[in-house]
């Protein structure tokens, strides 16, 4: 594949204006006369290059969501938590409750508080070219975002865990109120930027480097309210079922408290609003991908050729190819969420290879499509058999329970699989439409590099089982409270 | 010596494309001279944790406690700095080090993690994360060497810049190693006081090795550095420099020395002194790089973001470093000296007879919260059981 796409790559979308978009120029720094330098590549190894930066890069980005996902909807579960417990006929047990669940904030917020380092450095290490062309942009948000996110901690958060005693009452509950703003303020900075390149507003591609000039645009990008609801929907299902799943696990081993039938009930209720939310979401986001990237929508779809009925495909052996075996073909079911230009429905041929990898986005998109509907169908009936058992997640059955706690973290795999299609939908650019990968793409892949690929999924894999054998743990046993003494050791 | 930088880049000193970049430069470098220090102390704990017997590592682990979220706040935010403010740099630098810089950061997650886990693991398993800490500290110590080496050596990578980098990632082990040792020194009598000693005593050779390799690379493989450091003004002052490091590492070699035989009352100086030779070494890293970025291809200006998107990168810092600064520096008033036990929090007085069952009470009567030590730590600390050297275990996870 060549460094740039074509120039008739370009004016083969048909799409008026697209014409007017420049070629970023290739960035040649100039550093080191013999060739030394890490962009000057020899294009056939570049298509191995991007894929390990895109795995490796798909690697650290799920690692920051999975856990962001649960420190957003628990740091929003314990606002509410927390807020209950002030006055009226439960506080005693919504106070248990919002002791028990700090504690497993604590766990989930240190990994997700460093998760955004390896996400920091690789956009620079994997992508040495993106720097120079859209700093412009992306330099200011995300020094805002780092900034809000060390305010917020470093004010609210020890407070929020250690201070209880030092505090009031309504003190505390507004420093967990602000804790949770923290979150949100943060994770919505990243996903303006995850949103940005996937929709490139308010900033003008200009001799090869983006210049702003209009940064509500940029921030408030066409990409954002799609991205955003699923983020926060997608989060609140995790971690209701998280919330379920643990307090399933407690009652194996011992009756229910007050304080596990109180989170029992708001995470079943929040566990059907959410998924019902992220149904309506997904939609949200899937009409905004047929406009901004409708290759993508084409990919996710399977669908081929222009302008022919758009068909809803269930599955297909080869998607996106000539001779596929289809299985549930819905007539038209999917013209809603397919680009559209002046001529009709537009396909996978009008992208002239600047699709994203068809076969990865169909299925990841199913496979998103298939845990989203699971787990809506696991929270009506959850909601159904709690609400006869009077929320008392004890009266469940044995099975039932054991089921249920096995379902802890099932948001997981719905939100990688998320993830997979927004990410890989994204494929071959690296800003939409403009910056294609391979030309901002680092040096050739190398031995090294494979290696720590390996070792780092290795290390987020043993984290992942490290959280849940310490969550495990605290369902048995109860989760191991920490004091912090300023200065004192 | 600014006027006329200005004047060679054609700059009006008030030109805010002039003082931006400088003033962003100067923020990264006290950040990561805050770094390496405040973070270096932390990072050489950790890497000499495997070499401690294991009846030993949670009181070495206990003793980092109060200063662990501080000090992980230096790498990000001097990281987070440097990438938004200077991105024509970072794209440069960051591809020609993609895996010791991924392996820094990793080493960084993985230490912080296992260290905040250690304290809410079940004992049992306490013993696992110890290992996650050494191993996470040793894999950042090594990728900083390895990373300076080649920062040194302008990015080289054939056979023998590779060796000389991996060489200096054993030297920055052993410098951590040394100031996380003479840290311990200084905090903590006894046994592991004495064994802290020894450790130094190995290390400070190395770590005196790393030091001259810094030198004598950075010297000899960028003809301006030399040039710079033999001018007519400057050569003494350099000369100094290298003789105060030298004095330095000979002087904690001396004290160490001492410090087996016994027991010292100034048991800070040798920590100081392994500061002060940090300080330097960053300081003549810094003095020879000036102006550059990227020796002798890319200058700050040229590294550095636009004005418009480095005006709003600044005016971000300006106004929320303040309020990360003070909640993160006034941590460190108690770091120096022996350490002092906390104080149990001060319960209000209850009747006996008025004892609801944990976890159920009601929110009005002092509530014990996640932070609360448990009964029997604060009896032990009210009866005055353990004034000065709390067992560790429970320093780790009171309550």
């Amino acid at each position: 594949m060549a460094r740039c796409p074509p120039e008739g790559a370009i004016s083969g979308f048909g799409r008026p204006g697209a014409t007017e978009m420049r070629l970023p120029r290739p960035f040649t720094p100039r550093l080191w006369p013999d060739g030394r330098t890490g962009s000057k590549l020899a294009p056939i190894m570049t298509q191995a290059t991007v894929w390990l930066a895109q795995t490796q890069f798909y690697t650290s980005l799920g690692f920051l969501l999975v856990f962001l996902a649960f420190e957003f909807g628990l740091a929003w579960a314990l606002c509410y938590f927390r807020v209950r417990a002030l006055a009226g006929r439960d506080a005693a047990g919504w106070l248990a409750a919002y002791r028990y669940w700090a504690r497993v904030f604590a766990l989930v917020a240190v990994p997700s508080l460093m998760a955004w380092l390896p996400v920091l450095v690789q956009s620079g290490a994997l992508w040495p070219g993106m720097p120079a062309r859209t700093a412009e942009v992306l330099s200011p948000l995300t020094a805002v975002a780092l900034l809000s996110l060390f305010i917020f901690k470093s004010c609210f958060q020890g407070a929020m865990l250690f201070g209880q005693r030092r505090l009031s009452e309504t003190a505390h509950a507004l420093v967990v109120l602000m804790v949770a703003v923290g979150v949100t303020v943060w994770s919505f900075w990243l996903l303006v930027i995850f949103s940005w390149v996937q929709a490139p507003t308010g900033a003008q591609l200009m001799e090869g480097a983006y210049l702003v000039y209009d940064w509500r645009r940029v921030v408030l990008n066409p990409a954002l309210p799609g991205n955003a609801a699923l983020f926060a929907s997608a989060s609140v299902l995790a971690t209701a079922f998280l919330l379920m799943g643990l307090t399933a696990a407690q009652t194996l081993r011992r009756p229910a408290e007050d304080g596990g039938r109180l989170v029992c009930r708001s995470a079943a209720w929040a566990a059907l609003i959410s998924a019902c939310l992220l149904v309506a979401s997904a939609d949200l986001a899937g009409r905004a991908t047929a406009q901004l990237q409708p290759a993508k929508a084409a990919a996710a779809a399977g669908y081929r050729v222009s302008d022919t009925p758009g068909d809803l495909v269930l599955l297909a052996r080869h998607p996106g190819q000539a001779d596929t075996a289809q299985v549930g073909v819905l007539p038209r079911g999917a013209e809603r969420w397919l680009g559209r230009d002046a001529d009709g429905l537009r396909g996978l041929d009008e992208f002239s290879s600047m699709e994203p990898p068809v076969a990865v986005v169909f299925w990841a998109f199913r496979l998103a499509a298939l845990f989203g509907l699971l787990l809506l169908l696991a929270s009506v009936l959850l909601l159904w058999r709690l609400w006869r058992a009077g929320y008392d997640p004890g009266r469940l059955s044995r099975p039932g329970r054991w089921g249920l706690s096995m379902l802890t973290f099932s948001g997981w795999p719905l939100l990688l699989a998320g993830l997979a299609y927004h990410y890989f939908g994204n494929h071959p650019y690296a800003v939409q439409g403009s910056v294609t990968l391979s030309e901002v793409v680092g040096e050739a892949a190398s031995a090294g590099l494979y290696w720590f690929s390996a070792g780092q999924l290795l290390l987020f894999a043993l984290l992942a089982a490290g959280l849940a054998q310490l969550l495990r743990h605290g369902a048995r046993h109860g989760v191991v409270p920490v004091a912090r003494h300023r200065g004192r050791a | 010596m600014i006027d006329t930088l200005a004047n060679a880049l054609g700059l009006g000193m008030h030109d805010p494309g002039f003082w931006m970049p400088l003033l962003a430069a100067a923020l990264v470098l006290a950040v990561l001279v805050a770094g390496v220090v405040l973070d270096g102390f932390d990072i050489g704990v950790g890497c000499l944790l495997w070499r401690a017997p294991s009846a030993q590592r949670p009181r070495m682990l206990a003793l980092l406690g109060p200063w662990r979220d501080a000090n992980a706040f230096w790498l990000p935010l001097g990281l987070g700095l440097l990438v938004t403010a200077f991105p024509n740099a970072w794209g440069l630098i960051a591809g020609q080090v993609a895996v010791p810089l991924g392996v820094m950061v990793l080493g960084t997650l993985l230490r912080t993690v296992a260290f905040e886990w250690r304290l809410r693991a079940p004992l049992a398993l306490q013993g696992r994360w110890v290992h996650g800490v050494a191993l996470g500290s040793l894999l950042t110590a090594l990728a900083h060497g390895y990373l300076l080496g080649q920062v040194v050596v302008g990015y080289q990578r054939d056979v023998a810049h590779v060796w000389f980098s991996a060489f200096m990632a054993l030297c920055a082990v052993a410098a951590y190693g040394l100031l996380g040792a003479t840290w311990l020194i200084m905090r903590e009598a006894g046994a592991l006081r004495l064994q802290a000693a020894q450790w130094g005593r190995g290390l400070v050779r190395w770590a005196a090795a790393g030091a001259a390799g810094t030198s004598v690379a950075l010297a000899f493989s960028n003809a301006g550095v030399f040039l710079k450091w033999t001018g007519d003004e400057v050569w003494y002052t350099v000369l100094l420099l290298w003789g105060l490091m030298l004095l330095c590492f000979v002087f904690i070699e001396m004290r160490l020395q001492r410090m087996i035989m016994r027991s010292d009352r100034r048991a800070a100086l040798p920590f100081l002194l392994a500061v002060l030779v940090l300080l330097a070494m960053l300081g003549g890293l810094a003095y020879s790089y000036f102006p550059y970025m990227v020796l002798d291809e890319m200058t700050l200006w040229d590294a550095a973001a636009r004005p418009p998107a480095l005006r709003l990168i600044l005016s971000g810092v300006v106004v929320a470093m303040p309020v990360a600064l003070i909640f993160n520096l006034w941590v460190y008033w108690g770091m120096f000296g022996l350490s002092r036990p906390p104080q149990p929090p001060p319960f209000p007085a209850r009747p006996a007879d008025d004892t609801p069952a944990s976890g159920t009470e009601a929110p009005g009567i002092s509530a014990p919260d996640a932070s609360a030590p448990d009964a029997s730590t604060v009896n032990e600390l009210a009866a005055g059981v353990t004034p000065a050297d709390p067992p560790p275990v429970k320093q780790a996870s009171a309550g």
